[in-house]
């Protein structure tokens, strides 16, 4: 039980595997959760994020690997004996008890003493004094929500668990709980563990991101690292947008390696390279690449590809060009309205230009990646 | 990117303007009566042949009870007959209700796990399972009993079990026992408080008992402080709909039981198809009537208000 | 605006109002009480019409009518009546238990109704009783020369029937004694029965009132068709005390048979024609007809008051007092034949059942047998209480 622990330490997934039959939802994870961070999974759906959750949670038993706390293996430990609380995605308050009562409920369970305080400072923190008596039915989503938050928190986990904490809430909602969830968990210092699909949701709450795909980590790291430098071409599209260039890399020569890419000779710096032979993408985010009218106006050093402008479409904040390259492919910039330049018109020739450290490598299954149409922007829009 | 622009002005949180309560064509008048035009076939009904036998039946009861029923019966007030009926037979009624009870109380034990594990461990046993409940229901009831009578010889194999392992003395016997009456009841009526219990576990919202779980609550308090509590409409339902026919029932003491062990039916049966004592038979139906509708009233009386946020909700 | 509570008020009120009136009314109408269920022969009368319509409605017990061997659907003796006389019969087994019967027609008969029904088959004390209600129809001795010729002469001259001239009986059975012989040594009197510490909890004795207490009274050394309320009284004391000791496991109806087979029960009071059926099965199941005395009881043929094929029901009770019908009839039935010269008749079908004590009963068992006395109304309800609450109901 949490009270009679020292403090938990670092959570350590260790080859965690989970299979349902002949599916495997989770694929030999591991990884590390530091004490009093605020850290992410994230993923698509069916990505195995939720069921790796539900196995620190003991909701769900591993097929094979650990969980551990410290240096306390739970993963033989009943959900019931484990020092970490759940949020669920739904919330899942007891319907038929008050909102004082729902809260208290791990407190009696544990046979805890002062419960009555202690649930009062914490609906008082979780913004619901006042609330104690009504029934979860009565409340809106939001003070669902809040209760859920107090309802695992007051028992004070060593790692708090949170599945979709967001999702059932709308926007204005959600960014407003997001700020509440950062705060208490900066207030109380707990390890929180975030599952979401939600990229914009993961990188403004959370220290580490981690990224399921098919039950894999893609990759693991602070929010920036994983947008300017992604692991892989799932990684560099799931945030964000991202143009990719299918490319072949002819090696490192110096700090720099060269790349060919439909007939231009192209170079990226090789730390900026997680591959630097054969098959590679070459990519480079819309808001990296900049538009030039004539060669004269491209900043020596930068690498460049002519284009004509298709489409533009105004946003407010900026503007969004679609390009198409010379041998018909497709790049999408964006650029900051920030009073400078005036905007393109369609069927402008440009010239789409980019620092070369802004660029990163990445490997290319070839097979795979032949069929795509080359060169054009992936990615999820937005 | 993502669009990172400003919340709209327009919060989702402001309520949406309630809608002016409005009445649709038809006129008031109709509106009123059509509720009722709809109610009264199932309500004539319940008259006919419910309500007029009933009334019958109360007639009956306050009989001058030395009429017969080749001379007649004039009605008489006679209320009497119900201290007389009480008296006499208080065993009989003692009776009812504590086979019924104890057989409540066995089925509790045995329906709670059981309507539990087809409703959330089955998975896909589950149709099976539920047809075995059901099954027995598909024959008759006294063929059922019937069946029980065979199980329970003294000449079976259980008896003889039982002599063997001394759980029986050499010559003691399981047939014409209370022991033999409360089991009849117990299985004969077993299905009526599983079914609604299943029922409303089936319905249960997983991921509660998950997060009870979650909270420290090991399986048993789980059941205890989540499950129970929201199985309670089914479980109250069971509960009613095993306890009302067991304590009326006649013929698992007359099949399974001995004269010592009839219920207040066996002596309803006996009043009006052998005694032709019709007064004592209605007031004896009366009395076990009321006896039952005291004990629903109270079970629901104790139940309501915890499962119901209508009724405690609000501030305090 | 009305509230809803104000729209539901006087809505309310009416529907209180006119529930109260209804219940009020039919305490009323109720309130007068049950008319008495005895009939005056002169307010009801049925008219005959077997001379314009050759059918009759015979409703018996189940098993009670010999069954062609080959052929289930055929009722040999039943269709040479059918052959014989040109009347169309319509059988129907649906006698199960004569309270149940009584339960069924009892409303329809008070009120002198039609009950589908032109002759039926019931136990002498409900027949007894059914006569006193003033319920049955009178038969014409000449019309019945086979009865009159052929009836047992212990079966005429009952209490209830003394000119013989309403009631006949289709068979007739003996109320004795039967026990097991795999599970107990002989048992000879209901006295044993009572009384014997290995026979505890394994005896079964019958819930009819007159065949138990009949047995007891002569087992005292009484006369079951003329005792005293004192007599009664000692029987059942007698028979109270055996409860509480516990010696007597149940009252039953029919059903002591398979319990008698399987041995759970080691002995009881029994009817004699299942005693034989379970004798078939296995031969160490007996009957006993105990020195002190057996009851003799019959199931009546009987013609409701309401009934309109009388002539046609005589004609039919008539074919079956003939010698020879009777003994295929007793040949299929197993119970005591009521029909003299069935048993030379039935010396040439089955020379064993001819012999058969049980069907054609010898004179010296014939002499120890009583059929129970009639009662009246008040003595019935008084004895029928008291041994009902001994009985546990």
């Amino acid at each position: 039980m949490p009270d009679d622990d020292p403090p938990g330490g670092d959570l350590h997934l260790v080859d965690l595997s989970k299979r349902f039959g002949r599916v495997t939802a989770v694929d030999s994870v591991s990884l590390t959760v530091p004490q009093g961070s605020y850290f992410a999974l994230l993923g698509a759906s069916g990505c195995g994020k939720t069921t790796t959750l539900r196995m620190v949670a003991g909701l769900e038993r591993p097929t094979g690997g650990r969980v551990l706390l410290g240096d306390r293996d739970l993963t033989g430990l009943r959900p019931y004996r484990r020092p970490v609380n759940t949020v669920f995605q739904s919330y899942a308050l007891f319907p038929h008890l008050d909102v004082f009562d729902n809260v208290a409920f791990g407190l009696r369970r544990r046979g805890v003493r002062e419960v009555p305080e202690q649930v009062r400072r914490m609906l008082a923190l979780v913004q619901l004094d006042g609330y104690e008596r009504r029934r979860p039915g009565q409340l809106s989503g939001g003070q669902q929500q809040r209760v859920a938050l107090a309802r695992a928190l007051v028992n004070r986990p060593r790692v708090l668990l949170l599945d979709e904490p967001l999702a059932a809430l709308d926007l204005t909602l959600r960014r407003q709980m997001q700020g509440e969830l950062k705060r208490l968990q900066t207030d109380l210092g707990t390890t929180f563990v975030h599952v979401t699909h939600d990229q914009e949701e993961a990188m403004t709450l959370a220290d580490t991101v981690a990224v399921l795909h098919a039950g894999r980590v893609e990759q693991l790291g602070a929010p920036a690292d994983l947008y300017d430098h992604p692991a892989s071409a799932f990684v560099a599209t799931f945030l964000g947008q991202c143009n990719l260039l299918a490319a072949e890399a002819a090696g490192t020569a110096g700090d720099e390696v060269a790349v060919t890419a439909y007939g231009l000779r192209l170079a990226v710096p090789a730390d900026r390279a997680r591959a630097d032979r054969g098959a590679v993408h070459l990519g480079v985010r819309p808001e990296k690449l900049r538009l030039a009218g004539t060669a004269d106006e491209v900043p020596a050093g930068h690498q460049q590809i002519p284009a004509v402008v298709t489409d533009v479409t105004y946003l407010g904040s900026g503007t969004r060009y679609l390009l198409r390259t010379g041998w018909g492919g497709e790049l999408s910039a964006y650029t900051v309205n920030d009073g400078t330049g005036a905007r393109l018109p369609v069927g402008a020739a440009v010239l789409a230009h980019w620092v070369p450290r802004h660029a990163f490598l990445l490997p290319r299954d070839p097979v795979e990646r032949a069929a795509a149409p080359a060169g054009e922007p992936v990615g999820a829009p937005g | 990117m993502t669009d990172r622009s400003a919340p709209s002005p327009a919060s989702h949180r402001t309520p949406a303007a309630r809608p002016a309560a409005s009445v649709p064509g038809g006129g008031p008048g109709r509106r009123r009566v059509l509720p009722y035009l709809l109610v009264l076939p199932g309500v004539a009904w319940l008259v006919l042949f419910f309500g007029l036998p009933l009334v019958q039946l109360a007639a009956a009861s306050l009989y001058d009870p030395t009429g017969s029923l080749s001379t007649g019966y004039v009605f008489a007030w006679a209320f009497g007959n119900y201290p007389d009926a009480l008296a006499t037979y208080w065993p009989h009624l003692a009776r009812s209700f504590g086979y019924a009870g104890l057989a409540l109380l066995l089925a509790l034990a045995l329906g709670c796990p059981l309507a539990y594990a087809i409703a959330l461990r089955a998975g896909r046993w589950r149709n099976l399972l539920l047809v075995c409940v059901v099954a027995p229901m598909f024959t008759s009831f006294l063929v059922r009993t019937l069946a029980w009578k065979t199980i329970l010889s003294d000449q079976g194999w259980l008896v003889g079990l039982l002599r063997d392992v001394h759980l029986l003395a050499p010559d003691g016997r399981l047939l014409a026992t209370p022991f033999a009456v409360v089991l009849g009841l117990t299985y004969n009526f077993l299905p009526l408080l599983v079914l609604p219990l299943y029922a409303s576990l089936e319905r249960l919202d997983r991921r509660v008992l998950e997060a009870a779980t979650d909270l420290y609550a090991d399986p048993l308090r789980t059941f205890l402080t989540v499950t129970l509590p929201l199985a309670k409409p089914g479980l109250v339902a069971g509960v009613l709909l095993f306890f009302i026919p067991a304590s009326g029932d006649y013929i698992n003491a007359e099949l399974l039981g001995s004269p010592n062990e009839y219920m207040v039916g066996n002596v309803i049966d006996s009043a009006f198809l052998v005694r032709l004592d019709h007064p004592q038979g209605a007031a004896l139906s009366f009395l076990l009537m009321a006896a039952v509708l005291g004990l629903v009233v109270t079970l629901l009386r104790h139940t309501r208000g915890e499962g119901s946020p209508a009724l405690d909700g609000g501030a305090r | 605006m009305r509230t809803p509570l104000s729209r539901r008020g006087p809505v309310t009120l009416t529907r209180r109002g006119l529930i109260t009136g209804v219940l009020g009314s039919a305490l009323v109408a109720a309130g007068c009480g049950v008319e008495g269920a005895r009939q005056d022969p002169q307010d009801c009368v049925t008219e005959d019409r077997s001379a314009s319509e050759p059918t009759l409605a015979f409703s018996n017990w189940p098993q009670y009518l010999d069954v062609d061997e080959d052929d289930p659907t055929k009722r040999p003796t039943l269709d040479d009546f059918v052959a014989r006389t040109g009347i169309r019969v319509t059988y129907t087994e649906d006698i199960n238990d004569n309270n149940e019967f009584f339960g069924k027609v009892r409303q329809q008969l008070a009120a002198c109704r039609g009950i589908d029904r032109d002759l039926i088959v019931l136990t002498d004390w409900l027949a007894a009783r059914m006569i006193g209600f003033g319920w049955i129809q009178q038969l014409d001795p000449a019309r019945l020369p086979n009865v009159r010729a052929n009836l047992l002469p212990q079966l005429a001259n009952r209490s209830f029937d003394p000119d013989g001239r309403i009631a006949v009986p289709w068979q007739s059975g003996l109320a004795g004694l039967a026990y097991n012989g795999r599970v107990t040594r002989e048992v000879r009197t209901v006295d044993e029965l009572l009384t014997r510490p290995d026979l505890k909890g394994r005896v079964t004795l019958l819930s009819e009132m007159r065949d138990t207490m009949g047995l007891l009274l002569q087992s005292a050394g009484h006369d079951p068709a003329n005792f005293t309320d004192d007599q009664f009284d000692a029987a059942l004391a007698r028979l109270e005390r055996a409860v509480a000791a516990g010696q007597i496991r149940r009252f039953t109806g029919n059903d002591y048979a398979p319990e008698l087979a399987r041995g759970d029960i080691a002995a009881c009071l029994a009817w004699s024609g299942d005693a034989i059926q379970l004798a078939a099965g296995d031969e160490r199941v007996r009957f006993v007809a105990p020195e002190e005395g057996v009851l003799l009881f019959s199931d009546n043929l009987l013609v409701p008051k309401t009934a309109t094929h009388r002539a046609n029901a005589e004609r039919l009770i008539d074919h079956y007092y003939d010698p020879a019908v009777a003994a295929r009839l007793a040949a299929y039935v197993n119970y005591i034949c009521p029909v003299r010269g069935a048993r030379e008749e039935m010396e040439r079908i089955d020379p064993e059942l001819a012999a058969n004590p049980l069907i054609f009963p010898d004179d010296a068992l014939l002499n120890r047998a009583r059929v129970f006395m009639t009662l009246d109304e008040e003595q019935e309800r008084r004895y029928e209480t008291a041994f009902q609450r001994v009985i546990g109901a």
